[in-house]
């Protein structure tokens, strides 16, 4: 009993850590909160079905497509909505996010109306068992491609050369710009990065869950609760607050109770950032006046 | 002296204008239909639920959730009081606008720890927490199919059609919204502001910021409960779902478009907002469109609102109690 449910919070954990990690990247880099990353993630889910189920494409095919596809709507959202107003509070760009999460929904919902979309599960290996704990391969999946992603953007970030150049200009974007790196360019790539996780992780969930225009809500707030965890702004944190997280709803449904369960990541908040609101790998902030 | 006197007659203009309005308003039961009338109270919560917002995502500038939370309790004591305990219709109403305040004072407390993006998350969770307190309310609240209300008397009046209610939701935001105006104007409300504006320069101007935060959620919660009041009252049933996510980011629309930080912004919000959707009930999705077209198209092009804009039109239309608009 205990180990199934560390297995299989392991793998719901996984999502919530790649949701997160994707709005960590954008917020770190860019101080862009973005509200409508859930929406994001269910609009990558949708766009994976489109090609998938009605244009038919194997599953390579039309993950590489999805994830191309929302890359575009990255850069078209950065160029056309946040870099005109760049220059504002950040309060009005958080607002902005909000917009383009209502356009996001009510895009998916004018074309697909109230109903639920199945999606079969795409890889019918059986599953695996490890002593008495089961593991279907949909979970396998998850947890090795989203183990696989966060490796290779560590190593990104930390050990590449275009990896340190961002993280340099993402803590003094103005002293970037002075030494000749294009700051634009650089937000916008941002953004492509955070929009192309965004959709791995609805391709990856699509096939576990239904696909609905809502789905994306909650989605956003266990992301929250998994940034706030691990420490708000810091991306092992995301990562790691987002596999804690997981296990411990698992656990909590378990062992507590399933109607606990729907309000654990809102607890899970609610207790981090009023006892102790640098989380787990966060160093609290200081402020300069 | 010319000054002067223009400036008192576009008061009186403006006075003669606002008591037309509200005469046509009070009168608008005896020649519209029931579905118009139903609208235009829908107008009135929507407008305090947006009011209450203001405060403190206007006034306050601060990215705070918890106002569909207000709401809800707002609805939820209003329909407990008067379900459980028997007490006469006012003093359930007042008890719901009297908890929203408490609510607001308590959520109030973690904002003097928290800014910006922390303070939003936690008031998120807030609001998700409070779904699940009136899901899983058993008898007291209903849980999930909710409660209704029975049938309210005010003053020897029965409370029962559309139109006796629409006139008691109209006359009770017509004054709340004029205690806002007062208050904006108040040594209160500029002190809001200017806590809002910066902390640090507010309090070497002796003005403490903590008292004035506190003030402007406790505020927060006491007006947009007078709006989930309104609602559990106009619908006669509360139920869960009214107070989900979509509620909160229907608000926070409303005071965008509107133009937040303005005493008139929201309301005109609240009216365009409740209005719009209407003509577009049988697309589904068609509303959310308009909703992120009409943010964006104010963020790109109109930052301080609908109500920004007209008072750029027409600067005598400017409200006296702020500076600048944001």
């Amino acid at each position: 009993m205990l180990g199934q449910l560390i297995l299989s919070g392991i793998s719901q954990g996984a999502i919530y850590a790649l949701v997160a990690l994707g709005m960590t990247v954008l917020y770190r880099t860019t101080a862009v909160l973005n509200f409508g990353y859930g929406d994001t993630f269910m609009l990558g889910a949708f766009v994976f079905y489109v090609f998938l189920k009605i244009a038919g494409m194997p599953f390579a095919l039309a993950a590489l497509m999805t994830i191309a596809v929302m890359i575009i709507v990255g850069l078209l959202i950065e160029r056309l909505l946040i870099r005109p107003i760049a220059a504002r509070p950040h309060l009005l760009i958080a607002m902005m996010t909000i917009a383009i999460s209502y356009m996001f929904r009510g895009a998916t919902r004018m074309i697909w109306g109230r109903d639920v979309q199945p999606m079969p599960a795409l890889f019918d290996f059986p599953p695996i068992f490890i002593g008495d704990m089961v593991l279907t391969s949909q979970n396998v999946v998850i947890m090795v491609a989203a183990a696989l992603l966060v490796i290779l953007f560590f190593s990104f970030f930390n050990y590449s050369s275009l990896g340190k150049l961002m993280q340099a200009a993402s803590h003094s974007p103005r002293g970037a710009a002075l030494i000749g790196v294009n700051v634009p360019l650089f937000s916008a790539c941002m953004w492509a990065l955070s929009v192309a996780i965004a959709a791995i992780a609805g391709i990856l969930v699509a096939p576990v869950t239904l696909l609905y225009p809502d789905m994306g809500a909650a989605t956003l707030l266990k992301a929250f609760a998994a940034m706030t965890l691990g420490g708000f702004g810091n991306l092992g944190g995301a990562v790691l607050g987002g596999v804690v997280l997981g296990i411990s709803e698992q656990l909590c449904g378990g062992y507590i109770s399933t109607s606990f369960m729907d309000i654990f990541p809102y607890l899970v908040i609610l207790v981090v950032l009023l006892v102790y609101p640098a989380g787990m790998l966060g160093r609290a902030e200081i402020t300069r006046v | 002296m010319s000054d002067m006197s223009k400036k008192n007659a576009g008061g009186r203009i403006g006075l003669v204008v606002t008591l037309l309005v509200l005469l046509l308003l009070f009168a608008a039961p005896k020649f519209a239909n029931g579905y118009v009338v139903y609208i235009l109270a829908m107008m009135c919560i929507n407008a305090m639920m947006a009011t209450g917002f203001n405060f403190v995502i206007g006034f306050l500038g601060q990215l705070v959730f918890a106002n569909t939370a207000f709401f809800g309790i707002g609805a939820y004591t209003y329909g407990i009081v008067l379900v459980h305990t028997g007490l006469p219709f006012p003093v359930a109403f007042l008890a719901a606008c009297l908890a929203g305040g408490i609510a607001g004072l308590i959520v109030g407390l973690p904002a003097l720890r928290l800014t910006g993006f922390q303070l939003a998350i936690v008031t998120l969770a807030f609001n998700e927490l409070m779904r699940w307190v009136y899901l899983h309310s058993g008898a007291v609240g209903g849980g999930a199919s909710g409660m209704e209300m029975p049938d309210a008397q005010f003053l020897g009046i029965e409370l029962i059609g559309d139109r006796s209610k629409y006139i008691f939701i109209l006359a009770v935001t017509v004054i709340a919204l004029w205690m806002v105006r007062n208050i904006a104007r108040s040594t209160v409300g500029r002190a809001i502001v200017s806590v809002g504006a910066s902390e640090l320069a507010a309090a070497s101007l002796t003005i403490p910021p903590v008292r004035y935060k506190i003030a402007a959620f406790g505020l927060s919660g006491f007006f947009t409960a007078i709006g989930g009041a309104m609602f559990a009252l106009l619908l006669g049933r509360v139920s869960p779902e009214s107070f989900s996510l979509g509620q909160l980011l229907l608000g926070f629309a409303m005071v965008m478009v509107g133009g937040m930080g303005t005493v008139v912004g929201p309301v005109l919000g609240a009216i365009l907002l409740t209005a719009a959707p209407e003509f577009l009930r049988n697309i589904a999705g068609a509303e959310e469109i308009l909703y992120s077209f009409l943010l964006i198209g104010l963020l790109l092009f109109m930052p301080s609102g609908l109500f920004g804009g007209l008072c750029a039109l027409f600067p005598s239309l400017r409200e006296r109690h702020l500076g600048a608009t944001p």
